[in-house]
């Protein structure tokens, strides 16, 4: 019970936060309201785009090679999973966990060929 | 840190799988989708982990397996972002209720 | 752990393993750096020759005994054998139905790819097959899976093709995810991955109500994962979506090898984890799964209704043909839910004529489907007139599916309905199901008869059959047959070599 209480506790305070987080913003644009004049005209509705003219549409397609690149980089990203224990722990494992390793990572480097050849990692 | 039960965590990992499991049941974007199934299998690495953490028997094993479970949904995901991008390409859309060319 | 460790194990168990992960890595590198210009079928090949290799390897160790290897997460006991060798025999004859496959829509960019993503998927069955750890279980489940969901999207300028690789991504993830969370509360309440520690452990420890509740939890969010990928009603709707968009080959190879390991992967965990946990709180109360059977009834129930009702109205082979398999499912599910003395020779001997019967069937689809540029059921009309021996071949197969004396089906059926009746209490009321949609399952099956026979030929144009495929269609007539007449062939290698599968729990 004692443990359930401090654990209660704690969100407490995340519900403080939260209160604060909602009265802030909402008192602050209250208060602008309150204070600042109300004169509207054309101008002032226009896009504000650094004091230029909005040319073109506002979304904007990345090009398709980025998301590649994307799918590669998680992949190898993923496998430093099993790279990170494996040298935290080098010493404890030994030789066993060595050669392991290195049939993991020549796979790895099959995966890499693999992109390498089919043109993946050209910027066209 | 320590005054959080063990329950605390797997009513998240419950919470966060529902959360998935209704994203991946309603959600008209495809990429939405594969967000919630990784949504449903990281509650399983949070279940896992906190098993082995304060489980019936603590051990290792189940951060073992959560690293496992991670890499394989890595692996998925790019898979399935590379069919949809394939998919994309024919088909200039990726809403899941016009995948219906098939039916019978 | 030391060298001297490492070099204890017996890693010679591991050969067919070894030498289909060997063959896949070879083709990769070989497809890479070979010129573009070069057919691609040699790499096809190879393959053939490695799992051949492979299943060579397997029967060389037929009579080991239960050897385990790296801590018991690699386990070779007869289960494993036996299921090793449908899956390899199984993949052989779907890597040859790959080789005569017509590359076309961008697949002849990917020919490479096309043949060992199969070898990387036979992988991992066969590594489900003999695992002895949920990690390496889900590893291997995982590998098929996604090697079979790129597969399914190979001919990725096929609509159709994407957008069924789609829908299996979309339905595999969700599966996995599920299944997974299933097995994560299994592994809290052990605190073991190992599944024969998990069964020790469930055994004594006797169990408060939360933690049985748990486990049934656990129970039903794995079965439904796996049924997913079983393709058992309500989870089927996938199937034939995918078995229509995908690529025939790997439309066999889902049915056969992906069938034939979700069925390991769930006599692995099922029987082992939750055969040994008592149902309620009493030592000598019965185990779990015979505790809740009944839900696995109904799920066998409701896929052999509805796989082969909605079978009735298809118009497409390929779609016909997924609510056929998913039909074939539930027949297998029977067998599993009345765990009787004959459970595991049942789902073994099914499995093994379905795989015979289904390729053959297979070969001929993609044949037909190659010449008539449509899966519909009217390529089929006027097959006899136009190729006599091939359409008799084909009503072989069909009559052999549908369960006709004198086939490996109708056998396959016959042991699973009389393992229906072998346990107290009898199952009568599957065991009617399974009849009465065997009549119902004759209707579609003949409907293709009729076309064959009785319908006027569209064109009178002959076939040229690759060598390949007439290797699949002689291997599965001659052993749809000769399990059919001579059932006994096959259950003497079972009962010699493997001993009713006594070793699975040891």
């Amino acid at each position: 019970m004692e443990l359930l209480n401090l654990y209660q506790n704690n969100y407490l305070i995340v519900f403080v936060f939260l209160c604060l987080g909602v009265i802030l913003p909402v008192v602050a644009l209250f208060l602008g309201k309150l204070l600042r004049p109300y004169k509207p005209s054309e101008a002032k509705y226009t896009t504000y785009e650094s004091g230029i003219e909005p040319f073109h549409d506002s979304r904007v397609q990345f090009n398709v090679r980025y998301y590649i690149f994307a799918l590669m980089f998680v992949i190898f990203d993923v496998e430093t999973v099993f790279l990170y224990p494996w040298a935290v722990a080098y010493d404890n494992l030994g030789i066993f966990a060595l050669i392991e390793m290195t049939i993991f990572v020549f796979m790895l480097i099959i995966g890499l060929v693999y992109a390498w050849k089919k043109k993946v990692l050209k910027w066209i | 840190m320590s005054g959080v039960p063990a329950s605390a965590f797997l009513s998240l990992a419950l919470i966060l799988f529902c959360i998935g499991l209704y994203g991946a049941l309603t959600k008209r974007n495809t990429v939405i989708v594969l967000v919630s199934i990784e949504l449903m299998l990281n509650a399983v690495n949070i279940n896992l982990v906190t098993f082995s953490k304060y489980g019936m028997m603590p051990n290792i094993t189940g951060q073992v397996f959560a690293l496992f479970a991670m890499s394989v949904a890595a692996a998925e995901a790019a898979v399935g972002l590379a069919i949809l991008f394939a998919l994309y390409r024919n088909k200039k859309s990726v809403n899941i209720d016009e995948m219906d060319a098939m039916k019978n | 752990m030391e060298l001297e460790q490492l070099l204890d194990f017996k890693w010679s168990i591991m050969t067919p393993e070894f030498i289909i992960l060997g063959v896949a890595t070879l083709l990769s590198i070989l497809d890479l750096f070979m010129p573009k210009s070069m057919d691609r079928k040699i790499l096809g090949w190879i393959g053939v020759a490695g799992i051949a290799a492979a299943t060579v390897s397997l029967a060389g160790f037929i009579d080991e005994p239960v050897t385990s290897i790296l801590f018991d997460t690699f386990r070779l006991d007869s289960f494993a054998k036996a299921f090793k060798f449908i899956l390899l025999i199984g993949s052989l004859f779907v890597l040859l139905l790959a080789i005569s496959f017509e590359k076309k829509d961008g697949l002849a960019e990917f020919a490479g790819e096309f043949y060992y993503l199969f070898l990387t998927a036979l992988l991992g069955a066969m590594f489900m097959a003999s695992s002895g750890d949920l990690i390496t279980l889900f590893i291997g489940l995982e590998l098929l899976t996604i090697s079979s969901w790129v597969l399914v999207g190979v001919t990725k300028r096929n609509k159709k093709s994407n957008e069924s690789a789609m829908k299996y991504v979309i339905n595999g993830g969700i599966s996995t995810a599920i299944t997974l969370f299933g097995l994560s509360y299994i592994y809290g309440l052990t605190g073991t991955t190992n599944i024969k520690d998990m069964s020790g452990t469930l055994m004594t420890m006797g169990g408060s109500q939360n933690q049985l509740y748990l486990l049934a939890i656990a129970f039903f969010m794995t079965l439904v994962g796996l049924s997913f990928k079983l393709a058992t009603a309500p989870f089927h709707m996938w199937a034939p979506d995918v078995y229509e968009g995908a690529p025939t080959p790997v439309t066999a190879f889902l049915s056969i090898v992906s069938k034939t390991a979700g069925f390991v992967i769930i006599v692995r965990i099922f029987v082992s984890i939750f055969g040994s946990v008592p149902a309620t709180g009493a030592q000598d109360a019965l185990p779990m799964l015979l505790h809740l059977q009944d839900y696995i009834g109904f799920l066998a129930g409701a896929t052999m209704i509805i796989g082969n009702v909605i079978a009735l109205r298809q118009r497409n082979i390929k779609r016909m043909f997924a609510y056929s398999s998913i039909a074939h499912a539930g027949y297998i599910l029977v067998a599993f839910t009345s765990m009787s003395y004959f459970t595991f020779d049942a789902i073994w001997f099914y499995l093994l004529a379905y795989l015979f019967m289904n390729v053959g069937a297979f070969a001929i689809i993609q044949l037909v489907g190659a010449k008539a540029g449509s899966d519909d059921i009217s390529a089929y009309a006027g097959l006899y007139r136009r190729a006599p021996i091939l359409a008799v071949t084909f009503a072989v197969l069909i009559l052999s599916l549908a369960g006709i004396p004198g086939t490996a089906g109708f056998i396959g059926k016959l042991n699973i309905f009389m393992g229906a009746f072998a346990t107290e209490p009898a199952h009568y009321v599957l065991a009617s199901i399974l009849i009465a949609t065997s009549v119902v399952s004759y209707f579609y099956y003949f409907g293709i008869m009729t076309q064959m026979f009785f319908r006027p030929a569209a064109d009178d144009s002959k076939f040229n059959i690759p060598v390949a495929l007439l290797v699949v269609l002689i291997g599965s007539v001659v052993g749809t047959i000769a399990l059919g007449i001579l059932p006994n062939i096959a259950f003497d290698f079972l009962h010699d070599n493997f001993m009713q599968f006594k070793d699975f729990l040891q």
